[in-house]
């Protein structure tokens, strides 16, 4: 999150010649991430998440608590105005969910885009990222497989997103939904990607399939990087004063007050 | 473009300010909150608070995405709009006027010439409009 925030930060700063950033990664061990408005005490499982080593974090973006578990993370940063992203707000999701079912389909997976979104089903699965898909986020047999939220902010934004790649649904009610929850409902509404892609041929490959469906719906080329001075200088920061400090993570204490 | 006031100057980041001497109110352009579109709620500073000008004073939680109110100004908070949190949709509703934000004790008035009047407002939207 700190080195998203920081790419996000540093690109505010420079001019428009500075190139967009997408970045793909894991989670070291099973970890919830919420979004910047969520409470953390209606919409996870606090004890549950202690007890089993799960971290929790709040996101810079909106939208819902998600249980990384199993899955694949995307970070996309770019100036609004960049011609890669046009259309706006919604013009964006728009984008990077083609790129993404783009990378899908060379798995062999067919995945379809939200036209209008729809309300999730009931108040026990509102907090949870997948209960209910929006516009222009990917489904695959009508089940959600990618979710995602944005954060815009002087002129540049970050999106974030999840792409599955297996979904436990009892897990998944017991982190993040209050009890009670029917995890069979929330099965006929979630799916992954290995419930209908090779396996092996996934791991062996998503980060570079994704990287190249990338390249062919943008028309671009994508170059390996890593963070610039101010960049990690940023990341430190931003580790110490903000990712670190539970007043953010279990709070959402506003840091532009301190 | 409708709902522009011509008393009131304009940030590049889409935020209104009406100046009374030192105190400034400050809200969301029309052209924001329908850009955004239905707004969920909005994370603002306390009342003791001090913002800087060009820096975040508070997040904006809409459906399509959550973003972040750059300030006009720099000063001390000095009000903050409590009838949002009853009901943040008049931000959507009445953006220039029950929809304002917060108030600030301006610092440096002289920040204030950096901003756009209601005129100059209006093209700067339209060259956003037609980059889009």
């Amino acid at each position: 999150m700190a080195i998203d925030e920081a790419i996000l930060r540093e690109l505010q700063q420079q001019g428009s010649d500075v190139l967009p950033t997408l970045r793909l990664y894991g989670w070291k061990k099973p970890s919830v991430s919420l979004g910047y408005f969520q409470n953390v005490t209606t919409e996870v499982n606090i004890p549950f998440c202690r007890r089993n080593d799960i971290p929790i974090i709040r996101r810079p973006t909106g939208g819902k608590a998600v249980l990384h578990d199993d899955d694949l993370t995307y970070a996309v940063i770019a100036r609004e105005d960049d011609r890669l992203f046009p259309g706006g707000l919604v013009g964006t999701y728009k984008v990077i969910s083609q790129c993404i079912a783009a990378g899908l389909e060379k798995l062999g997976v067919r995945a379809d885009m939200v036209e209008e979104g729809r309300p999730s089903d009931g108040a026990d699965f509102q907090a949870f990222c997948f209960s209910a898909p929006s516009q222009h986020e990917l489904l695959v047999e009508k089940r959600k497989i990618c979710g995602s939220a944005q954060i815009r902010s002087k002129g540049v934004f970050l999106q974030h997103g999840s792409l599955l790649m297996s979904f436990d649904p009892l897990q998944t009610c017991r982190t993040l939904i209050p009890s009670g929850a029917d995890a069979a409902a929330l099965q006929r509404r979630v799916t992954s990607l290995y419930e209908y892609a090779d396996r092996a041929a996934v791991d062996r490959g998503i980060c570079g399939i994704l990287k190249e469906a990338f390249e062919e719906c943008l028309e671009i080329r994508l170059i390996d990087g890593s963070l610039t001075e101010a960049e990690e200088k940023m990341k430190s920061h931003l580790l110490n004063s903000k990712y670190r400090d539970s007043r953010w993570n279990m709070e959402g204490k506003r840091l532009y007050e301190d | 473009m409708t709902g522009f006031i011509e008393d009131l100057l304009f940030s590049r980041e889409h935020v209104w300010v009406r100046v009374d001497g030192v105190i400034a109110t400050i809200g969301i352009t029309d052209y924001a909150q329908e850009i955004l579109g239905e707004i969920l709620s909005v994370d603002l500073p306390s009342m003791d608070g001090y913002v800087e000008q060009d820096e975040p004073f508070g997040t904006i939680e809409a459906k399509k995405t959550t973003a972040e109110l750059i300030s006009p100004v720099s000063g001390d908070v000095i009000s903050v709009n409590e009838d949002l949190s009853d009901d943040v949709g008049i931000v959507n509703s009445d953006p220039y006027n029950t929809g304002w934000m917060i108030v600030v004790a301006m610092s440096d008035t002289s920040e204030l010439d950096e901003l756009l009047d209601a005129d100059e407002y209006g093209d700067f939207v339209e060259e956003e409009e037609r980059g889009r």
